[in-house]
């Protein structure tokens, strides 16, 4: 019965054979027709598309001829196989794919009663019979079963033959060398005839088909005689091997638009979408940007626990407190005392209501509509960075010594070159000379009037005063040199008669006074002298009168005993004049400019503006870029030559006028000494790299001086070797601040 | 509580021994005794003089000072013990001297102008200079024998070369004028009325005023500094006077009756300091320490003229001097009010070893005890002169005898102190013991 349905199914699977050849034969024909439209890689597809297609058929007339069969046919089949008996008993076990293919069909035979119109286009699909899975046998050789079936019931293995009645049994079946022993599912497997055959053929290695030519001449399907036009004869196109411009161009934006990072490749995270739900009432100036600055109307206080109707016990106030709230004042007292109600009915109205939204109104109407733009910067941190005062010592801190002596306010004082003596020029009249060390009064000058200036002539070897007694400069003479110094002097003030001319154009006479001691000469002025300024050779000294117009500045050589005008015309009302400390400059102070003049070449060079209201000092950088000038405004300017012709920078510190300023000649200091009796002592440091600018630090604020008529320290100085600092006062005191 | 209570009372007591060095009438037993821990100097001071009152009935009353581990009790013992950590469960043992504080305040001696330098070495006679150019010999306080005539200007300092013979006594004067002159005083007396003296030689060659002088301790040689920021050195060669008066030019300064006068020219010259020079010592043969306005001490090698020490002190420097240990301590002042003294011996650091600030203005003077190791003196321009002892940072003694700048002080007879200053005196406090 098996044997006879496997045959049949192998019947049917040769039918199908040739039918699926006939169907691809069809097929073929058909997509050669389809072959102009398609390139040569789709039309195989189309092939294998078609071949799947006779699959399908294959299935379906599996199932007619399941239904009627030929004997016939079968019987072909079995003559057919005889031929090949011998050959076939050799492939006996190596026909392992046959066996199976066997196997596969026995099951199917038993399926088939519930299973007619189940396809069995796969043959694998026909599960096995052993259920112990893909597990080496050995692990089952000593057990009954191979496995269990889908109900649950134990597989069992076949009781094994006697060997002899094997071999009997062998022997008398002619087809037992047909038999092969499964031993996977337990079962003894007969081949057919033309798994034999199948078999004997992949031993010779040929194909397993009788049927199929591997040599088959080609049919060549396409019709090449009757065309008048080759399919394409044209060239490859140079499109088809060079790289496609706009396929680069493409790329080149696509990784450009990565390293710009447009193109992101990890996702940012999705932020769990929130509705703001205040969205439309928020207070953000942004929304409206379009309009005037917008801003909302204040919000009303919300309502807090305590206006419930049954609040808390802990909001209620006790009795007391009750009582406390009407001693309070009426701002201080809390609006809405709460109070518990059992139940909302018994809410009373709200007494407040009206004032409440007339509170209301007023708030809306009342309120701020203009925005205060207020930054938050520490105004600390808007300070300059300055470097600590303890690093910039020494400077003058403290004072320790006084010169006591004169009677009146001190206008003027001047220090000698080596640091030893002071000279001081004061409205009682008087000169002195004072010892620094020991505020010794050496020299006593009476010169009966205002002595306006002191200044002490830069040359150790000429220790002599030029002082500006009213109308008058005098040269006196001090005596403290060495005796060859003092004689050098004394012929230095010696002033012929044939000297003093008293030209009209010279203005100025040279007279011999010899009422001092150790000699003097006055040059007599025809105005109010108010400064004078020795040159740093000591030869020269330039004069101020404020009202001699075109005269009012003048230099004298006293060596020659000539002088003469400044050669520029002047502008404005000159204040003082200052040399340059190193070469042939000479600054002119007027009340509101400076003019920087070079006296070699006779013509100015530099205009400051100081923008002050009426400058009052000035003094020069010892290495002469820098100036400083101070105003009776009170005011400080610090000009840098180089920069610019404005302030390099403008230090407003006293409250009254600055009536001196003054540069210490090696230590990188500077003051400025004001009517309101106090001097301030600031660093500033010049350097010499053209790239920075100077560091100015105030370092210290220098009183003990007492006010007097008014007018405070009149004149500071500094020691020319240490980082001291003298100041004149109107008190009648000089005093030495050390560091 | 009665516990508790003698607890207390024996936690304020403190077991005390005293001991001394003193001679024998003013030792007391050593036999340890209880006092009270908040006593102060004047507290043990007293004890110290009921003690020996039991001892010797017509003992009068002395200060004394006490020592603790080698420093002066300046505060009460329970805070001295305090902080400087010492236990008082062991016996104490305070040493005590006598204090250091003069007993007496002689007279002033007058001058006719600022007195601006002094010098009390010679036990005989007090040396003073003064402003008005002349030099002063003071046999005694108020005692004024000689006057040294011949400067044309301030004298700036005075020092006394010659201490070996009584009769010939020579001193250098070191004057604004420019010059040194050197003196030979008499060493006795005789009448009332001061003799003027002349100077046997001029020491001409600075170029500017001669701040200070100072004599090697073998006498041959004078050293002086300047405003011209250079140290000097001159030989005084005494003994030999008349030898050198053939050899070197005569010349005549100023007065005309001068015969003996002679003029020298500087032997050698130091040049380091870069401003004024203002004191100079010279304590021993080699070896010539300076201060200057520059900021610096120096300590300079007389056999190669160079600077073997230099020691920046920040502050402009008025005053210095050698004493203290071994002779090796500088203590220097300036313009400011500290009193700084260091130690050259100390390696790798130039930071003074001590600060004495209790002056209020500029010091103008210092001077160390010659025969104490510990005691020195200073001066200043707030009028006062203060001892000092390095084992305490308080002065002993305050002497406000001045009413004016004192501009000098130096130490005479190892137990006076004498001064001069802007009031024109010189004072001399007397009886200090040491």
């Amino acid at each position: 019965m098996g044997a006879v349905a496997k045959n049949k199914n192998e019947n049917n699977r040769e039918n199908d054979s040739d039918r699926r050849r006939v169907i691809g034969k069809d097929n073929v024909a058909e997509a050669q027709s389809d072959e102009e439209v398609y390139p040569s890689g789709v039309t195989s597809h189309a092939c294998s598309d078609s071949e799947s297609d006779s699959d399908y058929l294959d299935s379906s007339e599996d199932g007619e001829f399941e239904g009627n069969q030929s004997p016939v046919d079968s019987g072909a089949e079995d003559s057919d196989s005889f031929d090949d008996e011998d050959d076939d008993k050799t492939g006996n076990d190596s026909g392992l794919s046959g066996d199976e293919q066997g196997n596969s069909d026995e099951n199917k035979s038993s399926e088939q009663p519930q299973g007619g119109e189940e396809s069995d286009s796969s043959e694998d699909e026909v599960a096995p019979r052993n259920t112990i899975g893909n597990v080496p046998l050995e692990w089952y050789k000593d057990e009954e079963l191979i496995g269990y079936d889908i109900t649950g019931k134990k597989l069992k293995k076949k009781e094994r033959q006697d060997k002899l009645d094997a071999f009997l049994a062998s022997a008398d079946d002619s087809k037992n060398w047909r038999k092969i022993y499964d031993e996977y599912n337990d079962e003894e497997v007969e081949l057919t005839k033309h798994e034999a055959r199948l078999l004997k053929r992949l031993l010779k290695g040929k194909a397993p088909h009788v049927d199929f030519d591997p040599y088959a001449p080609y049919v060549d399907w396409f019709k090449w005689d009757d065309a008048i036009h080759p399919l394409s004869n044209a060239p490859e196109p140079k499109r088809r091997f060079t790289p496609s411009k706009w396929e680069a161009k493409k790329v080149a934006k696509l990784v450009r638009a990565i390293r710009e990072g447009r193109i992101k490749f990890d996702k940012p995270k999705e932020e769990s979408q929130v509705y703001d739900l205040w969205a439309g009432e928020s207070s953000s100036p942004t929304k409206k940007s379009g309009h005037l600055a917008y801003i909302p109307a204040p919000k009303p206080k919300l309502p807090g626990l305590e206006e419930s109707y049954n609040p808390p016990p802990e909001y209620i106030p006790t009795q007391e407190e009750i009582n406390s709230y009407q001693l309070m004042n009426e701002e201080d007292c809390p609006k809405f005392i709460p109070r518990r109600y059992t139940s909302m009915r018994n809410i009373p109205a709200y007494d407040n209501a009206v004032k409440d939204t007339f509170e209301r109104c007023l708030d809306l109407y009342l309120c701020p509509r203009v925005r205060k733009k207020r930054l938050n910067i520490d105004p600390e941190s808007l300070k300059p960075k300055l470097p600590s005062r303890r690093d910039l010592k020494p400077y003058p801190i403290t004072c320790y010594l006084e010169y006591k002596g004169h009677k009146g306010a001190v206008t003027s004082i001047s220090t000698d070159t080596s640091g030893q003596w002071i000279a001081s020029g004061s409205s009682d009249g008087t000169v002195r000379v004072w010892e620094v060390a020991t505020c010794r009064c050496l020299r006593i000058w009476e010169i009966g009037e205002v002595v306006k200036h002191v200044a002490w002539n830069p040359l150790p070897e000429l220790p002599i005063l030029a002082i500006v007694v009213g109308a008058d400069v005098l040269v006196l003479n001090t005596g403290l040199g060495s005796e060859e110094d003092q004689k050098q002097v004394e012929e230095l003030l010696q002033v012929g008669a044939a000297t003093s001319l008293d030209d009209k154009t010279l203005s100025v006479s040279w007279i011999q006074d010899d009422r001092y001691r150790y000699g003097a000469i006055k040059l007599q002025h025809f105005k109010t002298v108010s400064s004078v300024e020795w040159h740093r050779k000591g030869d020269y000294l330039s004069t101020v009168m404020p009202a001699g117009e075109s005269k009012a500045i003048m230099i004298h050589q006293l060596s020659k005993r000539l002088t003469q005008r400044v050669p520029f015309k002047l502008h404005g009302l000159p204040v003082t004049s200052v040399f340059h400390p190193t070469r042939s400059i000479f600054f002119i102070a007027t009340k509101k400019n400076v003019r920087v003049y070079d006296l070699l070449k006779q013509k100015l060079v530099k205009k400051l503006e100081t923008g002050l209201r009426e400058v009052s000092s000035i003094a020069i950088h010892p290495a002469g870029d820098n100036v400083i000038v101070g105003s009776k405004e009170g005011k400080l300017s610090w000009f840098d030559m180089d920069l610019s012709s404005q302030p390099f920078r403008t230090l407003t510190c006293h409250p009254k006028d600055i009536t001196n300023v003054a540069f210490h000649r090696s230590y990188p200091l500077f003051a400025s000494c004001s009517d309101d009796c106090t001097a301030y002592v600031f660093h500033g440091m010049v350097y010499s790299d053209l790239n920075q600018n100077p560091l100015i630090v105030p370092l210290e604020i220098l009183r003990g001086h007492s006010s007097s008529n008014g007018r405070g320290i009149l004149d500071c100085k500094f020691h020319p070797r240490q980082p001291w600092l003298f100041t004149a006062g109107a008190d009648s005191l000089i005093k030495l601040y050390c560091h | 509580m009665d516990i508790d209570d003698s607890n207390e009372e024996l936690s304020r007591r403190v077991q005390v021994r005293f001991i001394t060095k003193l001679e024998a009438p003013l030792k007391v037993p050593s036999a340890s005794i209880a006092v009270p821990a908040d006593l102060t100097r004047l507290g043990l001071s007293t004890i110290i003089n009921s003690l020996l009152k039991s001892k010797n009935s017509d003992w009068e009353a002395e200060p004394f000072d006490f020592l603790i581990d080698g420093e002066l009790v300046r505060m009460s013992l329970e805070q001295f013990l305090l902080a400087k950590g010492i236990s008082v469960e062991k016996i104490l043992e305070i040493e005590y001297i006598k204090a250091v504080v003069p007993r007496k305040e002689e007279e002033p001696s007058p001058h006719d102008d600022w007195v601006s330098a002094v010098d009390g070495s010679f036990p005989g006679f007090v040396l003073t200079g003064s402003y008005d150019g002349y030099g002063r010999i003071w046999k005694a306080p108020g005692l004024c024998t000689y006057i040294l005539d011949g400067h044309s200007d301030v004298i700036t300092s005075v020092s006394v070369i010659n201490q070996k013979g009584e009769e010939n006594i020579d001193v250098a004067t070191a004057s604004k004028d420019r010059t040194i002159r050197l003196w030979k005083v008499d060493g006795e007396c005789h009448g009332n009325h001061p003799g003027k003296i002349r100077a046997f030689k001029i020491l001409q060659g600075h170029n500017a005023s001669v701040q200070s002088v100072a004599a090697e301790t073998s006498c041959n040689m004078i050293c002086s500094s300047s405003w011209d920021s250079s140290i000097k050195l001159w030989r005084t060669n005494v003994m030999d006077m008349d030898g050198e008066q053939v050899s070197v030019k005569k010349r005549r300064v100023n007065i005309k009756d001068e015969e003996t006068q002679t003029e020298e020219e500087a032997v050698s010259t130091l040049l380091g300091h870069t401003q004024c020079v203002s004191s100079v010592v010279w304590p021993q043969y080699e070896t010539i320490y300076s201060s200057s306005w520059d900021h610096s001490v120096r300590r300079w090698d007389v056999e190669t003229g160079k600077d073997s020490l230099n020691i920046f002190s920040g502050k402009v420097l008025n005053c210095i001097d050698v004493g203290g240990e071994d002779s090796a301590l500088i203590a220097a002042g300036g313009s400011d009010p500290v009193l700084r003294i260091w130690d050259p011996r100390k390696p790798g650091s130039s930071a003074p070893i001590f600060q004495f600030s209790f002056h209020t203005s500029w010091i103008s003077s210092c001077k160390w005890h010659d025969k104490s190791w510990f005691h020195l003196l200073s001066a200043s321009y707030d009028g006062k002169v203060m001892l000092w002892d390095l084992r305490t940072a308080w002065p002993l003694s305050v002497m406000d005898s001045h009413e004016d700048k004192v501009l000098c002080a130096d130490w005479w007879r190892g137990d006076s102190v004498i001064s001069g200053g802007a009031d024109s005196k010189l004072c001399i406090s007397s009886g200090i013991s040491m």
